[in-house]
């Protein structure tokens, strides 16, 4: 009895958590460059990154989550397909009283044969994201304005 | 956000109106401000184009400010849960940019006198063309807490950190 009842906890815990990790089984199309640090000694701060796919529709749907622990995290995103992108930080104090999550968002179409690199920052409470798109076959980039999930519409709609 | 940045929020509310009323306009928090005691004004120059500074404002404001914090806190016998809505507004003329950050508590906390419209003025922060290539910042915020903010601004200002504030963290 006790172990089926730990058994169906074990279940439910794995099958309700909410937060997968992404497949990234694509092309890596997206460099995702990270730095965080909390300024303190006395807390730390983590990063991560929960990828949707948006349809036609502006519906989303979660693909899953990738932790920005490494300072390089290279990723495969769908070309000519609209993304949402949202880059949380958590932090918390060394002994536990506090915590914390912030986080910021985007929308994020890749074409076919460009790359992106998408800088994250999260130093002393101020954080920072920025996405860049760069060109192929040439050098050079230019950097794409963060847009949110209510933006879609409209971006639909120029299409 | 902790309860000490209510506190001091709720002080430099009362601070400012002498328990009678609130400023109502950005141009009214300009002038209760420099008498108030949780609040303070300071002016600055940075070495950056007006039309650069107005443009990271109009950037920056939406992007960073237009966010929902809600604060959960727990004591011993009690459980509290504070909802802030923050609302950022830039208006740009060719004689001045200013930025205002207005806030709301959506719930757990009273309100001490008449809200204005997107929330009482937390912030104003207001950029002048110098010359060509300075521009000079006055702002008007609280004295105590909301530091991360205020970094956050002067950093937009001068172009040196484009980040956003952690609103948890003010």
């Amino acid at each position: 009895m006790r172990l089926s009842l730990l058994l169906l906890a074990v279940g439910l815990l794995a099958g309700c958590s909410s937060i997968r990790p992404y497949p990234n089984n694509l092309d890596r199309n997206l460099q995702i460059r990270t730095e965080t640090g909390s300024g303190s000694i006395f807390s730390s701060t983590r990063a991560s990154v929960g990828i949707y796919r948006v349809d036609g529709q502006c519906r989303i749907e979660y693909e899953g989550t990738i932790d920005l622990d490494k300072p390089v995290v290279l990723v495969g995103l769908p070309s000519d397909r609209l993304s949402y992108l949202i880059f949380s930080f958590f932090s918390s104090s060394l002994f536990g009283h506090a915590r914390t999550s912030m986080s910021q968002e985007t929308l994020l179409r890749t074409r076919t044969s460009y790359s992106y690199q998408i800088d994250v920052s999260y130093r002393n409470s101020i954080y920072n994201v920025v996405v860049r798109e760069h060109y192929p076959r040439k050098r050079g980039s230019r950097e794409i304005d963060l847009r949110r999930l209510d933006a879609c519409r409209e971006i639909v709609a120029r299409r | 956000m902790t309860k000490h940045t209510i506190w001091t929020g709720l002080l430099v509310s009362v601070a400012l109106t002498g328990c009678v009323t609130h400023p109502q306009t950005a141009e009214e928090f300009r002038r209760a401000v420099p008498g108030a005691l949780t609040a303070k004004t300071e002016a600055f120059e940075v070495n950056r184009p007006f039309r650069d500074v107005a443009a990271t404002f109009r950037k920056k404001a939406p992007e960073c400010l237009d966010v929902t914090i809600k604060t959960t806190s727990r004591a011993n016998m009690s459980y509290q849960v504070i909802v802030t809505e923050y609302k950022p507004t830039v208006v740009v003329t060719r004689e001045r940019a200013e930025l205002h950050v207005q806030q709301h508590h959506k719930s757990g906390v009273v309100r001490v006198s008449k809200e204005p419209a997107g929330g009482y003025y937390l912030l104003v922060a207001d950029a002048y063309p110098v010359d060509q290539n300075k521009t000079r910042v006055q702002m008007f915020a609280p004295s105590m807490g909301h530091g991360v903010l205020i970094r956050a601004v002067k950093g937009w200002a001068t172009g040196e950190n484009l980040g956003c504030p952690d609103m948890t963290k003010t």
